[in-house]
């Protein structure tokens, strides 16, 4: 019978076991939850394990948009139960496997219900109107669900409406093996209850009552008290009952390792680069003078975990693929927000998006990416946008105020106008200082007071126009920033790519050699071998198709690594950048 | 000030450690190595408190002994805001002596277990279980129909008193003794109230929460 269990619907929680910043410790046929609702509403339901050592969530930290596990502080999204952070590992994005198990949720009748393969709907109770209904005290009982199911149908109490009187008549409506539907009714008092009995293990069950309407005032408490006190009367007969039979074993879930569909690798293609989720332009608007803000919400399913600082793929109508920042805060996981600026020598991106795009629009975009992971370890955290480069810092801004985290967002922009996200910035507070109207000069002024008092554990984020990221950058330099404190994204590459040159590339893993020869670039020439490498911007800025260099001299003509990167020799962007030697070596 | 005779694992310690945290009361401690030193039963200790047990204070000369009574001292004294011991509120004061004796019973049961599982105590830990779960029906019950009336602690006010700081920390470390807390989900809630006090510490074994969502 409990194998059967597994695809109906239980309750397994009161919707009020849930208030916000609240972790309810829940099980349903052996198998533990941690359940949880984030501030936006949405409830949680998940494996109750942390992917690292398997402690139990349901002693984690809810901060309204993710639950942290209390051993190691790994981070865990609302709705999607990605791991976004690992704080042993502060620089790095952790992978998309890291994603905990969830399970269906549905708040219905003022209880929370799941099941481990859910079949069909949660089930229907005729004569129940949603929101005029009142849940009773959940009674947990030391005893297997069947056995408390038949005990119910002899569960007799008085109708709301006549609470002190004794002669009631009570009649069982329906009953089944996991809830018995009673009426109980004595003159012109009536009062359907509906007691479902919820199988927490083999032998422990929690009995979950419903009665088919709201009583108000201290009427209320009357009511709860009465069945609080019957119910739990029923207890002890079913408890001692239970206890004359030896106690079956408790039931073993399975715990899957990591999902067959994080576990597959994706399909091979030698297309490049992939647009593998549908989302519907739901809201467009005007997010400052001159940028758009879009809001994409899936077709179906969930939007996959995405970290401050990733981005996405859009794949425009008119053919073209651009990328865009995520600029949501964490755990705001229902749909991606990105800002676009109207570019004034548009090559035809923005301007498609702003003026062909339209609300109600099906995009294809590709899974975020982050190259351009947020360390949560520093003491002190500058963020320094110019103009759209506030995208990706809104993002991570809005991750370290979520921890109480120390920062600042420095926000060079023309004006007032100009200030993208107004709703969004304004929940940073005073961390937030906008720097409005600045020349060159004053902005190289105000970026060498920024940047004075360099000291340990300080780490900058730049994202902004070319020039602005170049002097910013040099600034730091000079004021004595290590090369590992000073992370940046550019726009784009504005370097002139010299593609003339020709040359030998060995693939170490994969045993092939292959000649890239002037005119195509060393991602081309192994695409064309069948080597699937992902990319995303194709010009050297975003990071995506980096690949590490064992041999040879690479000849750097990306934005995306920095000095020190550079001169290493050990990495190398294979959509632009190509070699000095004769040939290289790549760890592929 | 206020010299602590405790012991780092102690529920009955850490229940002063809270209240004088809560608060703002400054004090220094005497570690005394209850296990496996047993201290505790060592002569100097039994000339301090001839029952052998933590906790004891001494402050300025005056020494007490026993968890709830200390808090009740403490409170009496050094609270300015009156609340966590109301002493002009009769009823509430009957309320509070009800609950303290209560979290006596916790100490005879939750922390006994724990003592069994974790320091090798030689109790009949299934007794001590059945009968810590015994109780925490009791306690979940009140706490969840308080809840119903907008009440947020174990006493009829509007503030935490000490009858919520002495039943805490061994319903907190209850799963140190095998007794879980998942059937008592209005327990759990209360737990992270109480973790949201201004001033309050943790211990081995008891975790933070995080903050309440900003009003």
């Amino acid at each position: 019978m409990l194998d059967l269990a597994k695809s109906r619907w239980h309750p397994i929680a009161a919707a009020h076991d849930l208030p916000l910043r609240h972790v309810f410790h829940g099980q349903l046929l052996g198998r533990e939850f941690a359940v949880w609702r984030a501030d936006d509403g949405y409830v949680n339901i998940w494996e109750n394990r942390c992917l690292h050592r398997g402690v139990r969530l349901s002693i984690g930290i809810n901060d309204g948009r993710e639950l942290k596990c209390q051993y190691h502080g790994w981070r865990y999204s609302n709705r999607t139960a990605g791991c976004t952070y690992i704080p042993a590992h502060p620089a790095d994005a952790p992978a998309r496997t890291i994603t905990n198990r969830t399970f269906a949720a549905v708040e219905r009748y003022g209880l929370v219900w799941s099941a481990e393969e859910p079949q069909g709907e949660v089930p229907e109770v005729s004569g129940f109107a949603e929101g005029k209904l009142l849940a009773l005290r959940a009674i947990p009982v030391n005893a297997p669900a069947d056995v408390v199911a038949a005990q119910l149908t002899g569960y007799r109490f008085q109708p709301s409406g006549n609470i002190d009187g004794s002669a009631a008549k009570v009649a069982v409506e329906a009953s089944n093996a996991f809830s018995v539907a009673l009426r109980s009714s004595e003159g012109d008092a009536s009062t359907l209850a509906v007691l479902f009995v919820q199988p927490v293990d083999s032998n422990r069950s929690v009995i979950r009552g419903v009665l088919d309407s709201e009583v108000e005032g201290a009427a209320r408490l009357a009511v709860l008290r009465h069945h609080n006190e019957l119910l739990s009367r029923l207890r002890v007969a079913v408890e001692a009952e239970a206890a004359r039979e030896p106690a079956p074993a408790p039931l073993e879930p399975i715990i899957e390792r990591v999902s067959p569909e994080l576990a597959e690798m994706p399909e091979e293609t030698t297309h490049g680069r992939k647009a593998t989720i549908r989302v519907q332009v739901t809201r467009k608007w005007s997010a400052a003078d001159g940028i758009a803000g879009f809001e994409l919400r899936p077709l179906k399913g969930l939007l996959p975990t995405f970290q401050p600082g990733a981005h996405i793929d859009v794949h425009l109508p008119n053919g073209l693929i651009r990328q865009y920042s995520i600029t949501n805060g964490p755990g705001e996981s229902d749909s991606y927000v990105i800002g676009v600026k109207l570019e004034r020598d548009s090559k035809g991106g923005s301007t498609c998006l702003h003026e062909t795009v339209r609300e109600g629009d099906v995009l294809a975009i590709s899974e975020p990416r982050n190259n351009f992971p947020l360390r949560r370890d520093a003491i002190q955290t500058l963020f320094i946008a110019g103009g759209i480069g506030i995208t990706p810092l809104l993002a991570m801004a809005q991750a370290l105020n979520n921890q109480s985290l120390g920062h600042e967002l420095h926000y060079f922009a023309q004006n007032q106008a100009q200030l993208a996200f107004p709703e969004k910035t304004k929940t940073l507070g005073a961390s937030l200082k906008p720097h409005l109207g600045l020349s060159p000069d004053q902005t190289g002024a105000k970026l060498r007071e920024i940047l004075s008092g360099y000291g340990p554990d300080k780490h900058v984020y730049l994202c902004g126009p070319g020039p602005m990221l170049e002097a910013a950058r040099a600034i730091a330099a000079e004021m004595g920033w290590p090369e590992t404190a000073v992370h940046f994204e550019y726009f784009k590459n504005t370097n002139v790519i010299d593609d003339s040159t020709s040359f030998e590339v060995a693939l170490a893993r994969s045993c092939m050699t292959l000649t890239v020869p002037a005119g195509k670039t060393i991602l081309e020439v192994m695409r064309d071998a069948g080597i699937d490498m992902p990319s995303s911007c194709e010009q050297g800025a975003c990071g995506t198709c980096l690949a590490t260099v064992i041999e040879g001299e690479p000849d750097h003509q990306d934005v995306y690594l920095n000095d020190a990167e550079r001169k290493s020799g050990t990495k190398i962007m294979t959509c632009v950048s190509r070699a000095k030697s004769a040939r290289l070596v790549l760890d592929l | 000030m206020i010299t602590l005779y405790d012991y780092e694992l102690s529920g009955n310690c850490y229940k002063l450690r809270l209240l004088m945290g809560m608060l703002g009361v400054e004090w220094k401690t005497v570690p005394v190595d209850f296990y496996p030193g047993r201290e505790h039963k060592s002569d100097w200790f039994l000339k301090i408190n001839p029952l052998g047990q933590l906790p004891v204070i001494d402050d300025d000369g005056l020494i007490l002994r026993d968890a709830q009574a200390i808090l009740v001292y403490l409170a009496s004294k050094y609270d300015a805001s009156g609340t966590w011991y109301p002493r002009d509120n009769p009823a509430l004061l009957g309320e509070i002596s009800q609950w303290l004796a209560f979290a006596d019973g916790i100490t005879g049961t939750a922390s006994a277990a724990r003592l069994h599982d974790a320091l090798f105590y030689d109790f009949d830990v299934e007794a001590a279980r059945a009968g810590a779960h015994r109780l925490f029906r009791i306690l979940d019950e009140h706490l969840w129909f308080g809840e119903q009336e907008g009440r947020n602690w174990i006493c009829s006010a509007a503030q935490p008193t000490i009858a919520d700081i002495a039943c805490f920390p061994y319903i907190m470390l209850s799963e140190e003794g095998g007794i879980p807390r998942q059937d008592y989900p209005a327990i759990r809630r209360w737990c992270d109230r109480l973790k949201r006090i201004k001033g309050f510490a943790v211990m081995s074994g008891v975790f933070p929460a995080g903050p309440a969502k900003a009003a």
